[in-house]
């Protein structure tokens, strides 16, 4: 037994965090000494095997277009690439390696910590598998069939010069990652739903993608242009306008601009505004566009927080042209307001429902989740994210949200057992089907409890807000002339009577610390209007299974939904 | 001075693929003696009829050509060079009838001009490019579409990978026999290759009918026909070339060994099995990014003659067609000589991808003092797409087209239907059918 304690640290003994170099964006944005941008990120430590593999991200180097599988040793807090060249990080597969798994590592962290749990796969296991060198293609997607991120290398024209790797792009691994995680949060999302639904993960994965880029530093740094003498800049360089549309846009030009074969770089029109009238244009119903109207909200929030957080940095107050200000701090307050947005957004779907997903459902989840964690508005975010999204025609939904605890009629809790409540989907169920009425909740369909999870966030006092979520599913099927009749509501020109159509419903329960219930957010089964809303949309879109069904899942494999978003003749918006 | 009277369409039987003859008939004999003249577009197949109709051969359809023609073609439309578009060249008995029938004007898109080649390697000032036509990119970007069709003929071999990929690839494949015969008839002057804008000049072969280009554009016209970063157009083709040449390369593994590394009893083993089907859903994506790159080089073509037009857009897809349907705005004139076409032939056989649904649109307003329209779609059913949504023809284009016009599909026709036959009066419309 040693006398003493020992402070003295291995590089490969137990700690919560490492701090791994990572390229900061893309390898072809560079700093100002003109090398390739990277970042010191502290990225969430498990036990790590070769691989590398910790507990939940396992990387599996295996290239199918050459047949090779290679090993890279585990990731240790001793960063062997902390002063590595350029040519190195563009060459070496274990920094590959290292860059994949950090980047998820810390994508999937994000995540935990703004909804306080552990998140689970969709799949059955608990480790993603990231595979840097999938095969020679400039494509990159998840697969939920092979519980995988695959990441595809383009091979350089010239044999003789390194290929460029996706896997390299910090903001294509978050976007991808973002998939598997909303996956396992929502997996109804992938079902056939209203427009916005399948342009949720496309928008979403997007915005984390930018958020998380831009939550670095120096790559704020780098987009807000080169500082004085004296580091400093001027008002002119930070001005909301200049915000939006050069730094802003310059850094998401380069997201997912290697990508030619798949999905594509992030475009022009997400940056912009959408017209008033979006969500009647048929365009906007392709949902790589649609998906495009939530990230250009949410880009107008991120400029208006940072542009307030900016005010009291100036050199000089008002508006003189002249005033400056420090260029490391406005990218910290850029980084800070990045990160925050981020977590807001994520802390909201928790409060989703479970299908029958729009965007106005975002806006709420969003809300009431800060409500929660952050009751008082004094920075105005929650107000500035009703006006942006108010702006594109996006307002908060009536009807959706039952506030339980100040309803008249209180749930009945005879019999149910209030700890397992927390935890037990049949328990769940149990109270469900006690309050079907008070919670209107018809009982006449299929359902199903199909979550019950814990869930726990730092409050504004420091302590902790501990809640449970638990989400049901309500299915019905018909067909459309049974549709018709029960809905009194005329079915969509030109669809067969006798088309069979499957509907959702369902809501989100949340519980708090002693298992009464506080919220029901909903989507009701019967809420004929939206499923006749939602026929439509699939009959038009033609997004029928084999058997020409509506509403039932595709029929297409589950991981082929992302490939069929990535394709660009459809997400022009003039494909059948 | 003879003038058109009459104009028939004939669609012929070929299983997948397209062939179509567009036949004037004038008033009075033209200098040559003949009262008619003839334009073929396309010759191609891929794949014979289905059960109980006709079976398409090439060679018989040639006969049926050589008939319908009197024995003379005046012009030659092929509107790019897929197999489903120009086999017929390369079938020998067939080629024979063509190239009896001597078509006095070849048209084909820009990126077959045989002078490409040398473009590519020209430098980078004046050349082509200053004439509205063909620079430098697209010189490139023809070379590397070529390069990546080499790169598909080693695929469409390639043991390992997925039967149904092999044949995708195969379709891919430069059909050399066919392009031979086509720079055969092209030679002395009688070819036109042609971008958005260009000049066909049939006038003098084809008295009264106006060819207006309306696409392919060039890379330099628009770089999205080459998709992406405007600042390198060339870098997608490059890219997907280079990825076609790593996959036909290498060997696809058994997923058992790794080149010698034991995988060991673990997870590993799972993700390398599983993994190795992805080398051909990888390959699969690569070879339809190339086929959708080939039907974009279609040749696009609105063909005015009395007082009808025609639409013929070969299988151009949106990056082509985005070209012309961003002029709509500032060209009334264009917007309403699309709005009032007489006859459709649908594009890229029926599938989801080529007929804008902004062009729909325009069909869909159609003021009602127009007569109405006809749409001739060559297709096959249950040779692409293996879910509803990728279906040749797609369920929801069909059910559009037959709302703003009278739809006649090859698929339809009966065994004893070698072709479908639609003639109109020259001057007024519409379209109806013959014999039925």
């Amino acid at each position: 037994m040693p006398d003493t304690v020992e402070f003295a640290e291995r590089p490969d003994a137990p700690r919560s965090h490492i701090t791994l170099r990572l390229i900061a964006q893309d390898p072809s944005v560079t700093g100002d000494d003109g090398r390739i941008l990277t970042a010191q990120v502290k990225v969430p430590w498990s036990r790590i095997e070769d691989g590398p593999r910790g507990a939940r991200l396992h990387v599996v180097d295996y290239d199918v277009a050459a047949d090779e599988y290679r090993k890279h040793p585990a990731l240790v807090n001793e960063d062997a690439y902390a002063a590595a060249s350029d040519e190195v990080l563009l060459t070496d597969k274990t920094f590959n390696a290292q860059q994949v798994y950090g980047t998820a590592a810390k994508t999937l962290a994000t995540f935990e910590s703004a909804l306080g749990r552990r998140l689970s796969w969709s799949f059955a296991g608990h480790h993603l598998y990231l595979v840097p060198h999938a095969f020679a293609e400039a494509n990159a997607y998840y697969s939920w069939e092979d519980r995988a991120v695959l990441f595809g290398y383009v091979p350089a024209e010239d044999e003789d010069d390194p290929p460029v790797y996706t896997c390299l792009s910090y903001d294509i691994i978050v976007h991808e990652t973002t998939h598997a995680i909303l996956d396992g949060l929502r997996r109804r999302f992938l079902e056939p739903g209203l427009p916005d639904q399948a342009a949720f993960h496309e928008g979403f994965a997007d915005i984390v993608a930018l958020l998380s880029v831009f939550s670095m530093r120096p790559v704020v740094e780098q987009a807000l242009g080169r500082p004085g003498k004296n580091g400093r800049i001027t008002r002119m360089h930070v001005h909301p306008d200049r915000l939006k549309a050069g730094v802003l846009t310059s850094v998401a030009e380069q997201v997912g601009r290697v990508l030619t074969q798949g999905r594509g770089p992030l475009r022009h029109s997400a940056m912009q505004p959408p017209p008033a009238n979006w969500a009647s244009l048929p365009q906007f119903a392709e949902p790589h566009r649609r998906g495009e109207v939530l990230v250009a909200v949410v880009l107008d929030v991120l400029v208006d927080i940072w542009s307030a957080r900016l005010e009291t940095l100036f050199s000089r107050p008002g508006n003189a042209a002249s005033a400056t200000v420090d260029r490391a701090r406005a990218a910290e307050e850029g980084a800070k307001a990045a990160a925050q947005l981020l977590t807001m957004l994520i802390r909201g779907l928790d409060y989703l429902p479970p299908v029958e997903f729009e965007f106005a459902d975002l806006l709420d989840a969003v809300l009431l989740a800060d409500v929660e964690v952050v009751p008082d508005d004094d920075l105005g975010y929650r107000r500035l994210l009703i006006e942006r999204f108010a702006q594109a025609g996006i307002t908060r939904p009536r009807n959706r949200v039952s506030n339980v605890l100040e309803a008249e009629v209180a749930p009945q809790y005879l019999g149910i057992n209030h700890a397992a409540l927390r935890s037990d989907r049949d328990e769940v169920f149990r109270f469900l089907w006690q309050n079907a009425l008070r919670l209107d909740v018809p009982t006449r369909y299929h359902t199903t409890v199909e979550s019950v999870l814990p869930s726990q966030r730092i409050g504004p006092d420091g302590l902790i807000v501990a809640e449970s979520v638990a989400t049901y599913v309500q299915m019905a099927e018909m067909t459309a002339a049974e549709l018709e009749t029960i809905s009194e509501l005329p079915l969509p020109d030109g669809l067969d009577p006798d088309t069979p159509v499957q509907l959702f419903g369902g809501g989100t329960l949340v519980f708090y610390q002693f298992g009464r219930l506080k919220l029901h957010v909903y989507k009701k089964v019967d809420d004929w209007r939206r499923q006749l809303r939602r026929i439509e949309y699939l009959d038009l879109s033609g997004r029928r299974d084999r058997a020409k069904r509506l509403g039932y899942s595709d029929g297409s494999a589950r991981g082929q939904a992302f490939a069929e978003l990535h394709d660009t003749n459809l997400s022009s918006g003039e494909a059948w | 001075m003879s003038t058109p009277v009459r104009v028939r369409v004939r669609m012929y039987q070929v299983g997948f693929g397209d062939c179509f003859l567009l036949s004037v008939e004038y008033d009075a004999p033209l200098a040559d003696g003949r009262a008619e003249r003839h334009l073929l577009v396309d010759f191609g197949s891929t794949r014979k009829a289905r059960e109980g109709r006709a079976p398409g051969r090439m060679s018989d359809v040639a006969k049926l050509i050589r008939k319908h023609t009197g024995g003379a073609l005046d012009v030659l439309v092929v509107t790019h060079r897929h197999k489903d578009h120009l086999f017929g060249f390369a079938d020998d008995d067939a080629a024979e009838i063509l190239r009896a029938l001597a078509p006095k004007r070849v048209l084909r898109p820009w990126t077959e001009d045989p002078q490409l080649p040398v473009l590519a390697d020209a430098p980078a000032v004046g050349g082509l490019a200053a004439e509205g036509g063909t620079g430098r990119a697209s010189a490139r970007y023809a070379q590397l579409l070529a390069d990546a069709q080499r790169e598909a003929e080693a695929l469409s071999t390639l043991t390992g990978l997925h039967k149904e990929v092999r044949a995708e690839a195969a379709e891919q494949v430069k059909n050399a026999d066919a392009i031979a015969l086509l720079d055969e008839l092209a030679a002395d002057g009688r070819g036109r290759y042609l971008h958005a804008g260009a000049d066909a000049a049939v006038g003098d072969v084809m008295p009264g009918l106006a060819v207006t280009v309306l696409g392919p554009p060039t890379v330099e016209q628009d770089p999205r026909v080459a998709k992406q970063r405007e600042e390198d157009p060339e870098y997608w083709m490059a890219a997907l070339h280079a990825s076609l040449r790593e996959a036909a390369r290498t060997v696809p593994g058994d997923g058992q060994a790794a080149h010698g590394m034991s995988l060991g009893p673990g997870p590993v083993r799972w993700v390398v099995e599983r993994l190795a089907a992805q080398k051909s859903h990888s390959v699969a994506r690569l070879v339809r990014d190339l086929d959708d790159a080939l039907n974009n080089t279609s040749l696009v073509l609105l063909l005015e003659i009395g007082g009808l037009s025609l639409l013929f857009p070969g299988d151009a897809q949106i990056e082509n067609w985005q070209f012309t349907l961003d002029r709509l705005a500032e060209e009334p004139e264009l917007k309403s000589r699309l709005t009032a076409i007489d006859l459709y032939k649908v594009g890229h056989h029926g599938s989801r991808n080529a007929t804008p649904r902004a062009l729909h649109a325009l069909w869909a307003d159609r003021p009602d003092e127009l007569p109405p329209m006809t749409a001739l779609m060559s297709t096959r059913q249950g040779v692409h797409g293996k879910t509803e949504a990728t279906a040749v023809p797609r369920s929801t284009l069909v059910t559009a087209l037959g709302q703003v016009a009278t739809l006649h599909s090859t698929d339809d026709l009966d065994q004893g239907d070698e072709f479908l036959e639609v003639v109109s009066d020259a001057n007024t419309g519409p379209f109806v059918r013959v014999g039925a």
